[in-house]
């Protein structure tokens, strides 16, 4: 992969960043003070100062001592920066108290965190774009999957220089071809039963594991949960007409053919 | 019921306005009543490809803003009795090319019985090209055998796919067709040019025609007599074989092939 270094003395970039989700079932301090003391074995530093999410979907935050909380929290290493799930009656004591309100269970303002090209997304909204995402902890019931499975956003006409679309919490599969300037964003995986010319970005909201396929692989740039590359300097070099598959290989992009992975 | 095309490229000097002109004539020789709009405020060409600058008294602003009515502001063809021009305005401020007045003046031109209105677009993909297209129930999207034409026509067409009248309402989409024009044979053959494959790879709508690169579109051009009246040129038979394909018609390709030239042509010499 290729990391460009920039002359700039600030860059602002799309970054996941790993946190612990501290997910509160009491507000009584001395009770989660006893419980963490169990979970750590005693020991202060069991968590080295991790981020943390304080989800508090599950108790009463009126009668919550915030700076206790934190305090205590912080005794044992871990590190609140953002709280989730708070009535917005207390969101703005929360953000006096430096901690940001996390809004992943609210439907996220996604364009205004990519900056958009030239044009905002001319592609049809389905319903994929507008479904409500899971809290990433809490745990579903496994019988509960199949209804919460969202059907894949498909796109039948090519996608042209200067379009946008953008396939939230779902796969995007495009049965025509992306042209070069054209832009596919998902938060899944990207399928193109055609040549990829432009930009295609999966697992757009940090999903590791997206890939994305295509016919063809003459794309501008791929990207995969934030970790992008160009191709600068030519293709790998892959079997003539084999679809091509794109995935992460730890914080590097590979292209190779769906052919031929089993034996690279 | 009447049709209104549009004819557009995205990229500028790529043969919209000649195309324009000679379409028009075309369909109109066939015998269709046709209008032909210069939709390029500011900087108006069509009324000198179509040699009728000289006549030019209002123009569409000048409707639009009710300055005129389009009886006053249409100039009928010098050669075909069924052609219309409406020339664009030169010294107006192109805001002034609003969508009600430009809609207006369209429903106008259907209720006079006019079958055809072709509008040519300016280049671009501001204001004047967009109203351009708005209306359109075809597109014409006229490209050279070379990649910035080629980026360019993908990019209008995204925009027809998405700011076009029919996209907004939901109907059935504006009819793509691809004008590949200056396509020179030999210039592909070595390598130099896309070809018309190529070009159709990319873009993925039907091609309607191929006009070859001649030196007959300059000399029309400059006589401002549209191409299409060259008769027996090559450029003329291909517009023609455009009209008829646009009017259903099954007509081979032509002129896309380079035939190196015979003994006898290369002693005798024809240039």
């Amino acid at each position: 992969m290729s990391i460009q270094h920039s002359n700039k003395a600030i860059e602002i970039k799309i970054s996941t960043v790993v946190a612990i989700a501290v997910i509160l079932h009491d507000n009584d301090l001395t009770r989660l003070e006893s419980e963490l003391q169990q979970l750590t074995g005693n020991s202060t530093d069991f968590f080295a100062g991790e981020c943390a999410v304080v989800d508090v979907a599950h108790i009463d935050c009126a009668t919550l001592d915030w700076t206790a909380l934190i305090k205590l929290l912080r005794t044992y290493g871990i590190h609140p920066v953002a709280v989730r799930n708070a009535p917005e009656l207390v969101e703005e004591s929360i953000s006096k108290l430096g901690l940001s309100i996390d809004l992943g269970t609210k439907t996220r303002q996604f364009s205004e965190v990519l900056p958009l090209d030239q044009q905002e997304v001319e592609a049809p909204v389905t319903e994929a774009m507008i479904a409500d995402v899971l809290p990433a902890e809490s745990q579903p019931d496994l019988l509960d999957i199949p209804t919460r499975l969202l059907p894949p956003m498909i796109i039948d006409t090519p996608v042209r220089g200067g379009q946008r679309i953008y396939a939230r919490d779902t796969d995007l599969i495009i049965t025509a071809v992306v042209n070069s300037g054209a832009e596919v964003i998902a938060d899944g995986s990207i399928h193109i039963y055609a040549p990829l010319r432009g930009r295609a970005l999966a697992g757009a909201s940090g999903n590791t594991s997206a890939r994305i396929f295509t016919l063809s692989m003459e794309a501008e740039l791929v990207s995969i949960a934030g970790i992008y590359r160009t191709f600068e300097n030519g293709f790998p070099v892959l079997p003539p007409h084999s679809p091509v598959q794109i995935k992460l290989n730890g914080d590097k992009i590979d292209v190779t053919s769906t052919t031929h992975s089993t034996t690279n | 019921m009447a049709r209104i095309i549009v004819i557009t490229s995205g990229k500028g000097g790529v043969g919209k306005t000649t195309s324009s002109a000679s379409f028009a004539t075309g369909l109109a020789l066939r015998g269709h009543k046709t209008a032909v709009l210069d939709f390029d405020v500011g900087l108006r060409n069509l009324d000198l490809i179509m040699g009728c600058e000289r006549r030019v008294v209002y123009d569409l602003i000048n409707v639009i803003s009710g300055e005129a009515n389009l009886n006053q502001a249409l100039i009928k063809d010098k050669h075909c009795d069924n052609l219309f021009i409406l020339p664009a305005s030169q010294t107006r401020d192109k805001d002034a090319l609003s969508e009600v007045g430009v809609e207006r003046v369209i429903n106008d031109l259907i209720q006079m019985g006019f079958e055809y209105i072709i509008c040519d677009s300016p280049a671009g993909i501001e204001h004047g090209a967009i109203m351009a297209l708005t209306f359109a129930d075809d597109a014409i999207v006229v490209t050279n055998p070379e990649v910035s034409s080629v980026r360019d026509s993908d990019r209008i067409l995204g925009i027809i796919q998405a700011k076009s009248r029919r996209a907004l309402n939901g109907d059935e989409p504006v009819k793509e067709h691809l004008l590949i024009t200056r396509y020179s044979a030999k210039r592909v053959e070595s390598g130099e040019m896309l070809s018309y494959q190529d070009v159709q790879e990319i873009l993925r709508i039907p091609l309607i025609g191929i006009i070859p690169e001649s030196e007959a579109v300059l000399h029309a051009s400059n006589q401002g007599n549209p191409v299409i009246h060259l008769k027996d040129s090559d450029v003329s038979l291909a517009y023609q074989d455009v009209i008829g394909r646009f009017l259903g018609e099954e007509t081979p390709l032509r002129f896309m092939n380079y035939e190196k030239p015979g003994l006898f042509k290369r002693l005798f010499g024809a240039k």
